[in-house]
């Protein structure tokens, strides 16, 4: 990509996350934006974000493709990782090479090997007062380094997803961090749950399943999670959705309009 | 980040001993109001529509509040499983909350002391398995601590009440399963045999950990396989 076409692609990038984050927004659509654009204008494949819960487990959020989401997975289920170690350090954390660190974390890089997708991990932390409340993660396909530039871009788009996840809510009332973070994480349970929904009504795969439920909460101005839970409450149906990727209008009037 | 509360720790102390519905409802209601600085609790399902029943209720005060919301249809609790967004109210008399709830604030205060109500969600995903609510005497918030404590007590309890209500005989072993809060697969699958059977997503959980049961696999491995369209669930199958 050329300098001034990424500066042009970074812009508005900036000015739609600044848009969003005034206006009654979507936190799990605007986290779910930021790993989109960690893919597109950093040097990275794949993007993922991990959130902690109450119990401070860390649950993955968003994720640009069920292989990045897999790579976040396999590290909560190792229990080990760059991403964890990122949370736990409250510092970015850059791996060029998973293949060079077989001691490091070795049930994490047998995994990884296993898989195939990527090679190169970059773990840089969403940061709270001093203190980590998930890691933005980026993956890369290739072997080495993050360009320096990209990897002060990521840290202010994780920046950017922090302040989104604190404002969300504290907006209109004065509430905790934790509240935030355990509604962003029961949001994405139901999601998940809509997608298996479609995928099913559909015969379709999940990030298929996944844009058809994205294209419709944007056409018709809802929340991704009232799209989700409308979805498997079965309130809506498969047709209705289609029909918003499609582009024709879908029909909110019956969901409630975005914000309560 | 801080410890956890005394309230979800002893929650995660429970030992899963066949306790049915009720008897959970009253040992969480009974850790909130021993580890949290409130008068009672009460803990209420609302599933479906309109099936709503309180579980356990530690007092009769707590009792009056839970009736008065389901005959009014209107109150805390009702818009926590609304919204599955816990409610806090440090003071129902204040002229904010009277607006809020005109009918419902007017009738606690006329049949009841309480002057402060928090309502805990207990949520999975899009299917909300009812509401914790907590009420105290003397007005004003929760400490951020307690607040915590109870926002990861109540996340706990609807774990164990979901574990529970798939898995009424017992059978699969683990209180909370602890991939039911994380795999993505878990939460796919059951959207996809929702859909199979037309049944409510906690039927779904409910037929593949049946179903993991009887084959002596995983819950996530049965998952995987539901999302890879090697399995298929059908009315009868085992």
């Amino acid at each position: 990509m050329g300098g001034s076409e990424r500066e042009q692609q970074l812009s508005r990038a900036f000015v739609a996350l600044a848009d969003t984050l005034v206006a009654d927004y979507d936190v799990i659509a605007l986290l779910d934006q930021l790993v989109g654009h960690c893919a597109t204008l950093l040097d990275a494949d794949a993007a993922g974000l991990l959130l902690a819960d109450s119990r401070r487990e860390l649950r993955v959020v968003a994720a640009t493709s069920e292989d990045a989401e897999l790579m976040e997975l396999l590290q909560l289920q190792a229990d080990e990782g760059p991403c964890l170690e990122c949370y736990r350090t409250a510092a970015p954390v850059s791996v060029a090479d998973l293949a060079d660190t077989p001691t490091r974390w070795p049930v994490f890089c047998a995994a990884v090997e296993d898989v195939g997708a990527f090679r190169s991990v970059h773990a840089l932390p969403l940061r709270l007062r001093g203190e980590a409340i998930g890691a933005l993660n980026l993956f890369r396909a290739a072997p080495g380094p993050l360009p320096g530039a990209d990897l002060a871009l990521g840290q202010a788009l994780a920046d950017v997803a922090t302040i989104g996840i604190l404002q969300e809510r504290a907006i209109r009332r004065g509430e905790v961090l934790t509240e935030q973070l355990q509604v962003a994480l029961n949001s994405r349970v139901a999601i998940e749950q809509a997608k298996g929904v479609l995928a099913q009504l559909l015969d379709m795969g999940m990030d298929e399943a996944f844009d058809v439920l994205r294209r419709y909460a944007r056409q018709a101005n809802l929340r991704l999670a009232d799209v989700a839970r409308a979805v498997v409450s079965r309130e809506v149906d498969g047709d209705a959705l289609l029909a918003a990727r499609r582009g024709r209008g879908p029909q909110p009037s019956e969901h409630g309009r975005r914000g309560r | 980040m801080n410890e956890l509360g005394p309230v979800t720790r002893e929650l995660l102390g429970f030992v899963r001993d066949g306790a049915d519905d009720k008897a959970l409802a009253a040992r969480i209601c009974q850790a909130c109001v021993t580890g949290l600085d409130v008068d009672g609790a009460a803990l209420s399902l609302l599933t479906a529509t309109d099936a709503r029943q309180t579980l356990w209720a530690t007092d009769p005060v707590a009792e009056v509040l839970e009736d008065l919301q389901f005959t009014l249809n209107e109150g805390v609790c009702m818009d926590a499983a609304r919204t599955g967004i816990p409610v806090l109210v440090p003071d129902l008399r204040h002229h904010a909350e009277t607006v809020r709830w005109p009918v419902f604030a007017v009738a606690v205060g006329e049949r009841t002391a309480v002057a402060a109500l928090f309502a805990l969600p207990l949520q999975w995903g899009a299917v909300n398995l009812g509401v914790l609510d907590l009420y105290r005497f003397v007005p004003g918030g929760l400490s951020e601590a307690q607040y915590l404590d109870a926002l990861a007590a109540a996340d706990t309890a609807a774990l164990m009440l979901l574990d529970h209500r798939t898995d009424p005989g017992n059978r699969f072993g683990g209180f909370i399963d602890h991939a039911l809060g994380h795999r993505a697969e878990v939460h796919q699958a059951t959207g996809m045999v929702l859909v199979q059977l037309a049944v409510s997503a906690e039927d779904a959980l409910a037929r593949m950990r049946a179903h993991a049961f009887v084959h002596r696999r995983l819950l996530v491995d049965v998952a995987r396989d539901v999302v890879a369209r090697r399995l298929v669930f059908t009315e009868d199958m085992s």
